[in-house]
């Protein structure tokens, strides 16, 4: 049977093989493959635990931030530990940052060149895009420049990134007003992607790769005037969010609601929690630590973690959890029948399961729609106040299962963003009130040399933890399971597929020589 | 016909939204990185304006975590260094592209193909387990890379991992990665390679390559390395064995960070900062004590800074870890450790003070020795921990396995 493959699939991180076998225009079965292999759990072997904060986090260097949160957390578990309020808050700050940053880029950088097309935004007319925006809702700017800027492109006669790709592909359906809406939006999400990055360099230096959440707390010290820089940035990118991402979202889908009937994958969803409260209690989260298996929620812990190995390219024990598990490198060959991936099989109690904003927005609402009070008091934007409002713009109200489709997942990003901007304003505007009461701390000493730890966070696309082993001062076993290795892990041993691998089963697709829908299946999970 | 030139090129510029004004201080500004003397601007304009066709580049992902092309998307926007970028045809950049897969490679044979192209290399040359740690639709990232370089006009290896490996260089380098100079030079391609360090990569040191290499593409790309002034780095690649020489931008690597950090002054006063989060912080004290690399290493950080200026890392409360030096995770870890040794540049190796001003005749290097033994025998630096006589990591591994010795 035909198989069709995108190798590499690009507007991600990192290196990304999709393959899929289509039959009369659907997808039957996929394989999904990491092919990179750098090693970083065997070079942190036998340095000093802090070193792990610095060099951990160079595993991507789109979700940094988070990576050197959960390998503070894992230290500081294993070395006793507990920050002060003033470096939770700092951290809180410096997360929503990057989510806010992560999420503008991917939803209009990366993503939106499935659904919007720029070649076809030549065609718009300049007073219709006016009404439209107008109706929609969205964001206006001088759009006739911004067509005009795009026609200059487009007669020069050389492409450069929009080169070679299927523009003339059917599943472009946009009008092209809406086209040069959202590729106007495009161009100002370059800038507020930076506004937003700006105060992860603030908070830590630069981004990517930041410096300050060393294990015990942070090293930034705010002063009211960093906190002002801060304060004034992240209300021009909660703006942005509010007054383009989310009605875009709304203005593009009713053009795409198939989407919602396909890519929905296994259903089941994890989320470490992230957005700690003063209790520093996981499942207290601003969005909290729990798993969902047909929608009901269930409690979870790291301990639930298991890594399969014999569908990929290590020859290290199978089954085991990370607490325990070795990383042995040994490519055979690409053979989807036995090993295909540098991924190994991560399953959370034995089930293939998917993680991102997806799985967090799934676990707040059902928490939520429990009862519990997950913003803490807080007056914003909750999960459960957004998805419901959405489901209710699109005329599917009260029908939250249509949330596990490829419409879902891409929408439950955009929403979470809305509600990370409100979080920010509310971390900054306690953290300014908290420095006016005078005496904040920021970062402990360790209480021991030794001992055994996890951190357990999220990054904007899924589900981090690090798990550290420390012993005679040095670091004696170090294991990750990254965000992307959730959602792109092949088959586990008992042959079950990974979840992008079941998000694409089903999958409709036009052409298979120009695998559109495939693109946006992956690109949905952000991996 | 020049000046009809010159009106298309400012009608490019205007439709991408940047006056004559800003290119032109932009111009200047691309002049002082490149070690010109401003008056060079005019030149760098002239050259910039001769055409509105885009020259073509290729930016290849090896073994990378995308952090440099994060970096680079954090210039500013519309900027004009991001309209200066946008005179490139990036006919392929993974992370940012529309196309994908078989569309995409399509764009890489066809850039080879037409020649005259700028390849930009981010993330680590990937030779372990036979050179298949990296796979690109079944192709090593190793034959993409001695493909893709063996016509390219030139190359900038980005980022610390491009540069030596990087942090996945770092011992005991499971998944074989070594820097892009040295894996040309084991396949004998001569293209030449500028090396841009840090982790992730500066994207103002990027744009002002990308400039230089514009200024000369029409005419002659082999004045690329010879308009370029460069210092030359040595090192010993441990995995593959072999002596490499990298190519810097001097403007870059020309200076310690220590020379310009603006929290020199305490350093001087013997104000430090001793506890991270601590009051010393607020106030903007030395990170010295808390294991500041920044007199060890060569970039242009405190000057350049970071996210379109706002910060860097110091300025931050954060020490240095030295990450624009060569194998800077053995080199420097543990991060938090006062100054283990004062490595003199690479083909000194790891060299204590007490013997540096013995064998380094440079200025810098006396005075910064100077600055550290005074001070400790002032007793004014004298109670953090002792200097270590050889790194901790080292002393457990041996020369051979970790370091750069």
């Amino acid at each position: 049977m035909a198989r069709t493959v995108i190798d590499p699939v690009t507007r991600i991180e990192g290196h990304l093989r999709v393959e899929c076998e289509v039959k009369d225009n659907e997808v039957v079965d996929a394989w999904v493959a990491g092919t990179l292999y750098r090693g970083m759990e065997t070079v942190l072997l036998d340095r000093s635990p802090e070193d792990a904060f610095y060099v951990s986090q160079r595993i991507c260097g789109v979700c940094p931030i988070s990576h050197s949160h959960a390998s503070s957390q894992a230290t500081e578990a294993a070395l006793g530990i507990t920050i002060p309020e003033g470096a939770r808050l700092v951290r809180n700050i410096l997360e929503c940052a990057q989510f806010l940053h992560s999420h503008i880029l991917w939803f209009y950088n990366l993503a939106a060149l499935d659904y919007v097309n720029p070649i076809n935004a030549l065609k718009a007319n300049i007073a219709d895009t006016y009404a439209l925006a107008e109706a929609a809702g969205t964001r206006q700017a001088d759009f006739g420049a911004v067509a005009k800027r795009l026609t200059a492109f487009a007669e020069n006669g050389q492409l450069s990134i929009l080169t070679g790709h299927y523009w003339d592909h059917p599943g472009y359906v946009l009008p092209p007003e809406l086209d040069l809406i959202a590729t106007t939006h495009y161009l100002e999400a370059l800038e507020m992607q930076a506004v937003a990055n700006e105060v992860v360099a603030i908070v830590a230096g630069k981004f990517s790769h930041p410096m300050t959440s060393v294990p015990g707390g942070t090293a930034f010290v705010p002063t009211v005037d960093k906190l002002d820089d801060i304060l004034f940035r992240l209300v021009r990118v909660k703006e942005f969010v509010d007054t383009a991402l989310i009605p875009d979202t709304l203005a593009i889908a009713p053009f795409i609601l198939d989407a919602a009937t396909y890519g929905g994958g296994t259903g089941n969803f994890l989320s470490w929690g992230v957005f700690e409260k003063s209790d520093l209690v996981p499942e207290n989260r601003y969005l909290p630590r729990g798993m969902s298996q047909g929608l009901k929620p269930e409690g979870v812990s790291p301990d639930d973690v298991t890594e399969y190995t014999n569908h990929s390219w290590y020859d290290s024990p199978t089954g085991l959890n990370p607490k325990d598990g070795k990383t042995n490198v040994k490519f055979t060959e690409y053979n989807v029948d036995d090993k295909y991936s540098y991924g190994k099989a991560v399953r959370c109690k034995d089930l293939s399961t998917e993680s991102g904003p997806l799985a967090r927005m799934v676990v707040a609402y059902l928490a939520e729609k429990g009862g519990a009070d997950i913003a803490g008091g807080a007056d914003v934007r909750t999960p459960a106040k957004l998805i419901d409002s959405t489901l209710e713009a699109l005329g599917v109200g009260g029908k939250p299962e249509i949330l596990v489709s490829l419409l879902g997942r891409v929408a439950a990003r955009n929403l979470e963003a809305a509600y990370v901007a409100d979080l920010s304003l509310v971390f900054v505007n306690e953290l300014i009130a908290a420095l006016k009461g005078g005496d904040v701390q920021y970062w402990k000493a360790a209480e021991k040399a030794d001992g055994d730890g996890v951190g357990a966070w999220e990054a904007p696309r899924g589900s981090v933890a690090h798990w550290i082993g420390v012993k005679g001062g040095k670091i004696d076993h170090y294991q990750i399971v990254a965000p992307t290795t959730w959602d792109i892990a092949p088959r586990d041993d008992n042959g079950v597929r990974g979840p992008m691998e079941e998000a694409l089963v089903g999958t409709p697709v036009a052409d298979a020589e120009k695998p559109l829908e495939l693109l946006r299946i992956a690109h949905s999970f952000d991996p | 016909m020049a000046q009809e030139a010159h009106g298309a090129f400012y009608d490019l510029l205007a439709v991408r939204g940047v006056s004559r004004r800003d290119f032109l201080k932009y111009c200047s500004y691309v002049a002082a990185t490149l070690g010109l003397a401003e008056t060079a601007a005019p030149q760098i304009a002239a050259a910039l304006e001769k055409g509105t066709k885009l020259k073509p580049a290729l930016w290849l992902n090896g073994g990378s975590c995308t952090g440099c092309t994060e970096s680079m998307a954090q210039v500013d926007s519309p900027d004009v260094a991001t309209i200066v970028l946008e005179l490139l045809s990036l006919n392929y950049f993974e992370t940012i592209m529309a196309a994908a897969g078989e569309q995409a490679e399509k764009n890489i044979e066809d850039t080879i193909a037409d020649g005259g192209y700028l390849l930009i290399y981010e993330g680590a040359v990937m030779m372990g387990e036979d050179g298949n740690t990296l796979l690109v639709n079944g192709e090593k990232g190793t034959d993409i890379l001695q493909h893709a370089a063996e016509g390219a006009d030139a190359i900038l290896a980005v980022g610390a991992c491009a540069v030596d490996g990087g942090w996945v260089y770092a011992h005991p380098n499971p998944a074989g990665a070594v820097g892009v100079q040295s894996f040309l030079d084991g396949v004998k391609v001569k293209t030449p390679v500028v090396n841009l360090p840090c982790c992730p990569t500066s994207p103002e040191w990027v744009v002002a390559m990308v400039v230089q290499w514009l200024l000369v593409a029409d005419d002659d790309p082999a004045l690329f390395l010879e308009k370029t002034a460069l210092l030359a780095k040595e090192y010993h690649d441990n995995y593959r064995d072999a002596d490499v020489s990298l190519l810097y931008p001097e403007y870059i690597v020309g200076s310690t960070i220590h020379d310009n950090c603006p929290r020199r002054g305490h350093f001087e006063n013997g104000e430090f900062v001793t506890e991270f989060g601590s009051e010393e912080e607020a106030k903007g004290y030395c990170l010295y004590k808390v294991g500041c690399k920044g007199p060890q290493t060569y970039t242009q950080c405190p000057v350049t800074r970071w996210n379109r200026s706002v910060s860097w890392c110091v300025n931050s409360g954060a020490p240095c870890i030295g990450c624009g030096g060569l194998n800077w995770v053995d080199n420097n870890a543990p991060f938090f450790k006062r100054l283990s040794s004062m490595q003199m540049g690479g083909s000194l190796g790891n060299v204590q003070p007490g013997s540096v001003a013995a064998v380094v005749g440079g200025v810098a290097a006396a005075a910064l020795v100077a600055h550290g033994l005074g001070m400790k025998a002032a007793g004014r630096i004298g109670d953090g921990p002792p200097m270590e006589e050889m790194k901790a990591y080292d002393r457990k591994h041996g020369a051979k396995k970790g370091g750069d010795k």
